[in-house]
């Protein structure tokens, strides 16, 4: 098979934080898939960025090597010729959607190939066929649901019909049934002819394809070996036994309702893992819990004798939204009165941010930014407990570690741990499970029975793959 | 949709379908907008009878809700305006001001109630503005709902962090200098990283490429040249009339 994609001895440091991707060699032969695996900082997306010619036509830094398609440095053709040739598809697919309705999303780079009107339409059509886009055409791409934006992204690329796709973790935000959809369309395109890259840490979804050759990215900064088996020692503090009761919970969002009738009691020392599908109003629940979100029906604790508001912090799904400190340490004190010093170098410890205290928030990588945001929301004094808003999301599988380790830790000490979570794999380590729908509560008891419930798995939609194993 | 309001949180101006002016070309409307805003030029007496003839006219296009929805929206700015120039000045001349900016909000409803902002961007590029102006200011017309939206992330996240901004008084919302600090740095840092995202969006589907053909076209029709003949004289009337 001929290579339409050659990566010579690449190498980029950006300037801000001496961060990149270390010297790497790859070539993709047409009708091929490659599976780039890495470490959280490993340099997936810089290396995405280098393969389709973003670096360093966009950004500014220190690029070595050359990548060649069909045999043409990126460095020589200008970036609408090279986005011709391949179709990058990102991380976060609603930060990529570009126009107010889904067919003009799609027309954006059809209307950039220079051809005639006749041919994009024809285009256009074929695609919202392939993709079953039609009850969405007018609507703004904003108000899809995750999956269906990630469908989008690659419907606007596929139209254009590159050669070569290359993509950025496209699984991170996606439920498992999305997931596999999302592979089973790339798996069809190398069946067409089609030459592809992924970069994703939830790496089982491509390791069981056929279609994918595995590619493990070297990375400049690997996490010290000794660390992986440090026994952290306990949280240094334990709460008081109490138990959150969820009474007929409903929640509605301009005329829709997000949750119905939800009831539930939780036990304190327990942790519990909400899992449905993209839209099925986990987060909304989290917020409702946090007394973020206007609600029906009651949510207390009860500690035995009386009955109290839940006093939880949350941790967001999206850390940039929190950090503006000049240091990790400042972030994590921040609005603190009295710290307790213990449980700070208790968290530095825990969740391996020791090297980074005297470092500014803003250039951690991603994965380092969530776990300062789950230091800083932990130093908070949160008297029943913590919410996390999917905290595995872009976290590779040492960090997970690290995670459940916490968590573990946590609910040990008496606090109530609840999480949302795609990752069915994470949500094993949960000792309690709640699947929930737009309808309500699915099913609700000890995480062991629930991942055996059949019947509950079907009736939200969410498949639970045979490769994907739930021993903890 | 006016902008992208995501999950229809946020609060935008809705495009009116059963506006008569909906079926009218971008340019016309862009036009017209532009020539009725010159009446800011016309003294008070004149003024306030060619606001009678806009409410007139408003209301046929079916647009008096909007019209009242964005004058409500302006009322604390209409009001200081309103008593600063009485003060200062003149009650004369608050009037004429307050007055001003009425009809210029009640122009800026007529016209975005109307059109969408991909038409607005291509009445824009016939018009010889370069397409990456026109599409940059889609985008950010686009983008309004989302950054209210991610304002609104921000406060949430960092009440829960115990920082609460509380707007009593300058001198106390100096003494906050440190929690505005909080909501700003992270409301930049969001809005610089989503305008890179599309950036690189648009640059990975050849937006900068010179062979861009636009698939949507806009065609002025004899009613378009109608409507601003009619408001052409309307305006000209209005300007020599003594």
């Amino acid at each position: 098979m001929p290579v339409v994609l050659e990566a010579q001895e690449i190498s980029f440091i950006y300037p801000q934080n001496n961060r990149g991707l270390a010297p790497v060699s790859l070539s993709l032969a047409e009708n091929e898939g490659v599976f780039i695996s890495g470490n959280s900082g490993s340099g997936k997306s810089t290396f995405t960025r280098c393969l389709s010619g973003l670096i360093p036509h966009l950004y500014r830094g220190e690029f070595s090597g050359k990548v060649l398609i069909h045999g043409d440095s990126t460095q020589d053709l200008p970036m609408w010729e090279l986005a011709d040739r391949v179709g990058l598809v990102f991380q976060n697919p609603a930060h990529q959607m570009l126009a107010p309705t889904v067919e003009a999303e799609i027309l954006f780079g059809l209307e950039n190939l220079g051809i005639s009107r006749a041919d994009m339409k024809q285009r256009l059509e074929e695609i919202f066929g392939f993709f079953k886009l039609e009850p969405f055409r007018n609507r703004s791409p904003h108000t899809l649901s995750g999956g269906e934006q990630q469908k989008l992204a690659l419907a606007s690329i596929l139209a254009r019909q590159p050669e070569i796709f290359i993509f950025d973790e496209p699984l991170s935000m996606l439920d498992t049934t999305s997931a596999l959809e999302f592979v089973a369309h790339v798996e069809n395109l190398i069946n067409k002819g089609k030459s592809a890259v992924i970069c994703e840490h939830r790496d089982k979804f491509l390791e069981n394809s056929t279609h994918f050759r595995k590619f493990l990215l070297p990375g400049i900064h690997q996490p010290p070996a000794e660390q992986q088996d440090i026994t952290h020692p306990d949280y240094p503090e334990s709460l008081d036994q109490f138990q959150l009761q969820v009474r007929n919970l409903s929640v509605e969002k301009s005329g829709n309702k997000i949750i119905r009738e939800m009831s539930f009691s939780l036990d304190s020392g327990q942790i519990v893992a909400i899992v449905g599908r993209n839209g099925a109003g986990k987060t909304t629940l989290l917020r409702s819990l946090v007394g973020l979100q206007k609600h029906n029906g009651d949510i207390c604790i009860n500690n035995g004798t009386i009955n109290q508001k839940p006093h939880f912090r949350m941790v967001f799904q999206n850390p940039d939204i929190q950090l503006f400190n000049p240091s990790v340490k400042d972030e994590i004190l921040f609005k603190v009165s009295r710290p307790n010093m213990q449980r700070y170098e208790w968290l530095l410890e825990m969740l391996d941010l020791r090297r980074y205290e005297d470092t500014p928030p803003l250039l951690l990588s991603e994965g380092e930014k969530r776990r300062l945001a789950l230091a800083l929301t932990l130093m908070q004094n949160g008297k029943h407990g913590v919410l996390l808003d999917e905290p595995a999301l872009g976290q590779d599988q040492h960090h997970k570690d690290i995670l459940i380790q916490l968590l573990k830790k946590l609910s040990q000490a008496g606090f109530l741990v609840i999480f949302t979570t795609h990752d069915l794999e994470l949500a094993a380590h949960a000792d309690h499970l709640i699947l929930i729908s737009p309808q309500g509560i699915v099913a609700d008891g000890p995480t062991h029975e629930v991942l055996h419930a059949d019947s509950a798995w079907q009736q939200i939609g969410l498949v639970r793959p045979d490769w994907m194993t739930f021993d903890v | 949709m006016f902008n992208l309001s995501q999950k229809g949180k946020t609060r935008s101006i809705l495009l009116n379908e059963a506006s008569p002016l909906r079926r009218l070309d971008p340019r016309s409307k862009l036009f017209v907008s532009i020539a009725l805003s010159l009446a800011v030029m016309l003294p008070l007496d004149k003024l306030i009878i060619f606001i009678g003839v806009y409410i007139i006219f408003i209301a046929w296009a079916r647009l008096l809700l909007e019209m009242a929805r964005q004058t409500w929206r302006l009322r604390w700015i209409l009001l200081f305006l309103f008593v600063i120039d009485w003060w200062l000045v003149s009650f004369e001349l608050a009037a004429v001001i307050t007055l001003r900016l009425i009809l210029l909000s009640g122009v800026f409803a007529l016209f975005f109630s109307t059109t969408s902002t991909n038409e607005l961007s291509m009445a824009l590029e016939s018009l010889r503005i370069p397409y990456r102006f026109a599409f940059s200011i889609n985008l950010a017309f686009q983008s309004i709902g989302l950054l209210q939206e991610e304002w609104q992330a921000i406060r949430e996240a960092q009440q829960s962090r115990g920082i609460l901004v509380k707007f009593d008084g300058i001198r106390q919302l100096i003494k906050q200098v440190n929690d505005l600090i909080a909501l700003t740095v992270p409301a930049i840092v969001l809005a610089t990283r989503r305008a890179w995202a599309i950036t690189e969006a648009a640059y990975s589907r050849g937006f900068d490429s010179p062979q861009r053909v636009s698939y949507y076209q806009l065609q002025m029709n004899w009613i378009d040249w109608l409507f601003i003949g009619l408001i052409l004289a309307i305006m000209l009337t209005f300007i020599f009339w003594r």
